[in-house]
């Protein structure tokens, strides 16, 4: 039994509204604080997509293996999200 | 709606507020981390001010209690810094008290926090599941046991696993100068927080002390390193599998996508099972019937499998 059926109070009710509108407000904070982060995350990347074709890709535990750069991904078009 | 994605959160860029829910004693302050709109699942930083008294009592939602400064007491017992409870819905626990204060992180599952006094549990209590552990003094680091792994590197504690949904809280560690290159995301949701300690991911930079996520299933996470270590405190809400690949640029639809196109590979008959019935019901014998509980995800060849179904009246004879 994981939660018991019951009536929440308006006072419950107003509780939750309050959290719920604060919580929009932080999502939108995160969002614009990730989308300016881009640069520093554009450079990461590229230093991730470097180091697996040199030092390897984790595969499982301490495995790794190197990616030949033919399996390098390319970059799509789209905006690049990290929070959905 | 389920919870947003949050990620990432810092909770002492945040003050403390007065917990003011109804049905809970004063003295209690909370940050919130993350919470369900839909149900008012919720995690919170929690502090329990000094002198903070609360009656015996129950919630509706299963709850996780972690106790990361200060000590509580509960009943006669006193709970000191990694103290963990598990307290499914209805569990009826003593009376709580914090003499000289602490601070915790505290978990209500399925719904939003509820306290009702009370020093009986509730007639659908599950009483066998409720668990106290102390993760600092009574257990070991051990590697993870997925498969495929983390990097060495990355050790745990597991303190609840959830038997039907393979659901799980932990505590974990990284050393120091830990490293994993590759991009990994999960079937399931995952949310963290960081008791001390700063580690990075590609994705969103440094998540210091203080620092939280909830994160959705399907959202990628990692290439991963941490310089000086980190403790910290996770929980999914399902079965973790750690979809690898390098390709940072995937997004949730494409990455949920490869995880069914894996499924497909990984157990075709079951794939195929599940795709060819129209009114598909699966029952676990193991477990209640999801139709009398509500609680199993199921659809009726139309896809929707979140739907509920109405009691039925039982006729009198």
């Amino acid at each position: 039994m994981k939660s018991i059926p019951h009536k929440r109070s308006r006072e419950v009710e107003a509780w939750l509204r309050r959290e719920i509108a604060e919580q929009k407000v932080r999502y939108r904070k995160i969002v614009a604080e990730q989308d300016a982060l881009a640069p520093k995350r554009d450079k990461w990347v590229a230093e991730f997509l470097e180091r697996i074709q040199t030092r390897g890709t984790h595969v499982h535990f301490n495995m790794m293996r190197k990616v030949r750069p033919e399996e390098i991904p390319v970059r799509p078009k789209r905006k690049f999200r990290v929070v959905f | 709606m389920a919870r947003p994605h949050i990620e990432p959160f810092v909770d002492r860029d945040v003050p403390f507020r007065k917990f003011t829910m109804p049905g809970f004693p004063k003295g209690m302050q909370y940050k919130m981390l993350s919470l369900d709109p839909d149900n008012g699942a919720c995690t919170m930083t929690v502090m329990f001010e000094p002198g903070y008294r609360q009656p015996p009592g129950m919630s509706y939602s299963e709850y996780e209690l972690f106790i990361m400064t200060g000590s509580i007491t509960v009943g006669d017992k006193v709970h000191g810094p990694g103290s963990y409870f598990m307290v499914p819905a209805g569990i009826a626990i003593g009376a709580l008290s914090s003499p000289r204060g602490a601070t915790g992180l505290l978990f209500y599952n399925y719904g939003e926090p509820s306290f009702v006094e009370s020093d009986s549990d509730h007639p659908r209590a599950e009483r066998s599941k409720f668990a106290v552990v102390n993760a600092y003094d009574d257990m070991q680091w051990s590697s993870t046991n997925f498969f495929p792994a983390t990097a060495p590197g990355c050790l745990v504690k597991v303190l609840h696993f959830d038997e039907r949904t393979q659901a799980f809280t932990f505590l974990y560690c990284m050393t120091p100068n830990f490293w994993q290159d590759n991009i990994s995301y999960h079937d399931c949701a995952e949310e963290a927080y960081h008791i001390w300690g700063t580690s990075w991911m590609m994705q969103f930079g440094d998540l210091p002390t203080g620092g939280y996520f909830y994160r959705p299933p399907y959202i990628n996470h990692g290439a991963f390193g941490c310089k000086l270590g980190t403790l910290a405190l996770g929980r999914t809400d399902s079965r973790l599998y750690n979809h690898f690949h390098f390709n940072p640029w995937t997004n949730v639809e494409e990455n949920r996508q490869r995880a069914a196109n894996r499924v497909m590979h990984w157990m075709p008959d079951l794939y195929k099972w599940i795709n060819t019935h129209g009114h598909n019901h699966p029952v676990d014998f193991e477990f209640p019937h999801g139709h009398a509980h509500g609680d199993t995800p199921h659809h009726h060849g139309d896809g929707k499998v979140e739907h509920t179904h109405k009691r039925k009246r039982r006729r009198r004879k």
